[in-house]
């Protein structure tokens, strides 16, 4: 069988089926906001949420001059509560809420429009 | 003749003399082997001090170490056989000995018995139901195999490290997932997170073990059997391995999947095996659906120069023998996978390798297992010549582990009976060389001399 015939037969199913590397989401959940390692501060946005747009599932961030983050049934919402020594858990769009501080990785870096996961730290976990 | 009192002490002063003459020529052999001053090399710096953190820092978790799981006397994996030497109180345990880890945290039965840890790929949302059973997969020739075009794969699956998923954001994951004190894993109570610091020389010490490339197959073997185990291996139309482990290692066949591909991940139907040993017990053993949350059923592929001395075999350590993990791609469970049709599409057939064949290839897979052990061993021997007495002890412990790990592999496939005698010289000299305070020089030149041989047993390739 030539090379290249496997290489065609190959690759472009397995080039359409492919996907990135996004890590493993299980641990993301325990580690506190800001300390994601090569993601806090390079990837992610962390800020106090100024605006909740619960119809359009929307937080506004007020970085790059107010940027509109999108949340989906994929975003994963996690409740920061180390620093309440209290296990971290996951949490729901209500927990976004308006001054609470947030970390935010995207779905795609670049455009940074939809939420891949927030951390929230809720009332009195600041 | 029996030594008169006076004769006695004459005796005596002549012993004590000349062993003080013979304590000062080594007190003054010992101080120049101290006193050598080390080359200002940061990144062998970086990896002493990742080493370091490796076997000894617990991140103030329950005891373990990265070294828990991943033994260097292993391979820098622990097989069911490694973990039935281990005494009770081991970190290893600590399921067993630490009631706040007594549920959900670890199998006790299926981790002896098969080697299997708990991982909460799927999240931490319900320990008792979701969860996978994974081997430990080793942490050698790391450098030459887990880059891909979409980014580090790590871990059995390719995602086991969180942040940006690199090998340096792994341990802090790995201390998430296998460290803490209780189940709540509250940073600060349960454990610490690494340090960047701390992460860097982490992944610059895993980066540092075993190969650091891979082969240029083929390679002039002198073995009849493996010679023909390598053609097979080769045959694109035949065993069809080189698609996959090209060269042997973990990467795709850059003819065949791009220049850039680097390590792929495929959904084998390792998990549509029957009768899967941890599966044949009572214990509750959820499938694994591999890549993502939820998983898309794939996993990465492994480097198989490393495989013979590694066993048990796949994600699950389902397959004990690397005779059965071979004979693994000719059953229905890989052959009507997505993987393998993919490979039927593109080559008209799936493998189906015959007894003969199957042995052929697990034949070169242990000779090119056992050539890695021997460059293994080699170059630790050589690095112990410099090195202090305690540093060069545990050095020509290591090497016995790759010296005993060929012998094992070879002989167990009936493979190079001249071979494993010359590396059976090599483990006595080891061993004489390892026993002396001073002088270990000579019969560790010697332990280098009969691997050289060894080798030469093997393939004709002239050194690199």
């Amino acid at each position: 069988m030539p090379r290249g015939l496997i290489a065609t037969a190959v690759l472009v199913p397995l080039l359409l089926g492919a996907q990135a590397a996004h890590g493993q989401k299980s641990t993301e959940q325990f580690i506190p906001l800001g300390q994601s390692p090569g993601l806090s501060a390079t990837a992610t946005d962390i800020a106090a949420i100024s605006a909740v747009d619960a119809d359009n599932r929307t937080i506004t961030l007020p970085t790059a001059g107010g940027r509109i983050v999108k949340v989906t049934e994929r975003t994963r919402i996690w409740l920061d509560r180390s620093k309440l020594g209290q296990p971290n858990v996951s949490g729901a769009f209500e927990d976004l809420r308006v001054g609470r501080q947030v970390e935010v990785l995207y779905e795609d870096e670049t455009r940074r429009q939809t939420a891949e996961w927030i951390k929230v730290v809720p009332q009195g976990g600041e | 003749m029996a030594a008169t009192g006076r004769g006695k002490q004459r005796l005596g002063f002549r012993t004590v003399g000349r062993l003080g003459l013979s304590s000062l020529c080594l007190m003054v052999i010992a101080a120049c082997e101290l006193h050598r001053p080390y080359p200002p090399d940061r990144e062998a710096d970086l990896v002493a001090k990742g080493r370091d953190i490796f076997f000894n820092e617990t991140f103030e978790g329950n005891g373990r170490t990265c070294g828990t799981c991943h033994r260097a006397e292993d391979n820098f994996a622990i097989s069911p056989a490694f973990i039935a030497t281990l005494p009770p109180d081991d970190p290893l345990f600590v399921a067993e000995t630490n009631p706040d880890l007594a549920e959900n945290f670890e199998n006790p039965l299926l981790m002896r018995e098969f080697g299997l840890i708990v991982e909460n790929l799927d999240g931490f949302g319900d320990l008792e139901n979701t969860f996978t059973l994974r081997g430990v997969p080793h942490t050698l020739a790391l450098r030459a195999s887990i880059d891909s075009a979409q980014g580090p794969r790590t871990g059995w699956s390719g995602d086991g490290a969180p942040g940006d998923g690199s090998l340096k954001a792994f341990a802090t994951g790995a201390v998430i997932q296998h460290f803490p004190k209780t189940i709540n894993r509250v940073p600060g109570v349960d454990f610490r997170l690494p340090t960047e610091e701390e992460l860097i020389a982490l992944e610059a010490f895993q980066l540092s073990l075993g190969r650091q490339e891979d082969l240029a197959l083929p390679l002039p073997l002198t073995g009849i059997v493996a010679a023909r185990g390598q053609e097979i291996f080769l045959d694109n139309t035949l065993g069809k391995c080189n698609a996959c482990h090209f060269n042997a290692g973990a990467n795709g066949d850059p003819a065949i999947f791009g220049p850039d591909a680097g390590n792929l991940n495929f959904d084998t139907g390792v998990e549509a095996l029957p009768d899967q040993p941890a599966d044949l017990t009572d214990e509750l053993v959820p499938p694994d659906d591999g890549f993502g949350t939820p998983g898309d059923g794939t996993f990465n592929t492994p480097p198989v120069v490393e495989a013979a001395d590694t066993g048990p075999f796949f994600h699950n350590n389902s397959v004990e023998t690397i005779e059965g993990a071979v004979a693994f791609y000719n059953g229905d469970a890989f052959n009507n996978s997505p993987a393998g049709q993919l490979l039927v599409a593109a080559t008209g057939s799936g493998i189906n390798l015959d007894g003969t064949q199957v042995v052929a290839v697990a034949a070169f897979l242990r000779v090119i297992n056992a050539l890695e052990n021997i460059r293994g061993a080699r170059q630790l021997l050589t690095q112990s010549l410099s090195d202090k007495r305690d540093a060069a002890k545990d050095k020509l412990t290591l090497v016995l582990a790759e010296i005993d790990d060929a012998i094992s592999v070879l002989a167990g496939g009936g493979l190079h009976p001249q071979a494993v005698e010359r590396l059976g010289e090599a483990r006595r000299f080891t061993k004489k060389a390892r026993r002396r305070f001073f002088f270990r020089r000579h019969p560790t030149e010697a332990a280098l001399g009969e691997l050289k041989k060894a080798r030469a047993e093997l393939v004709a390739a002239p050194e690199s």
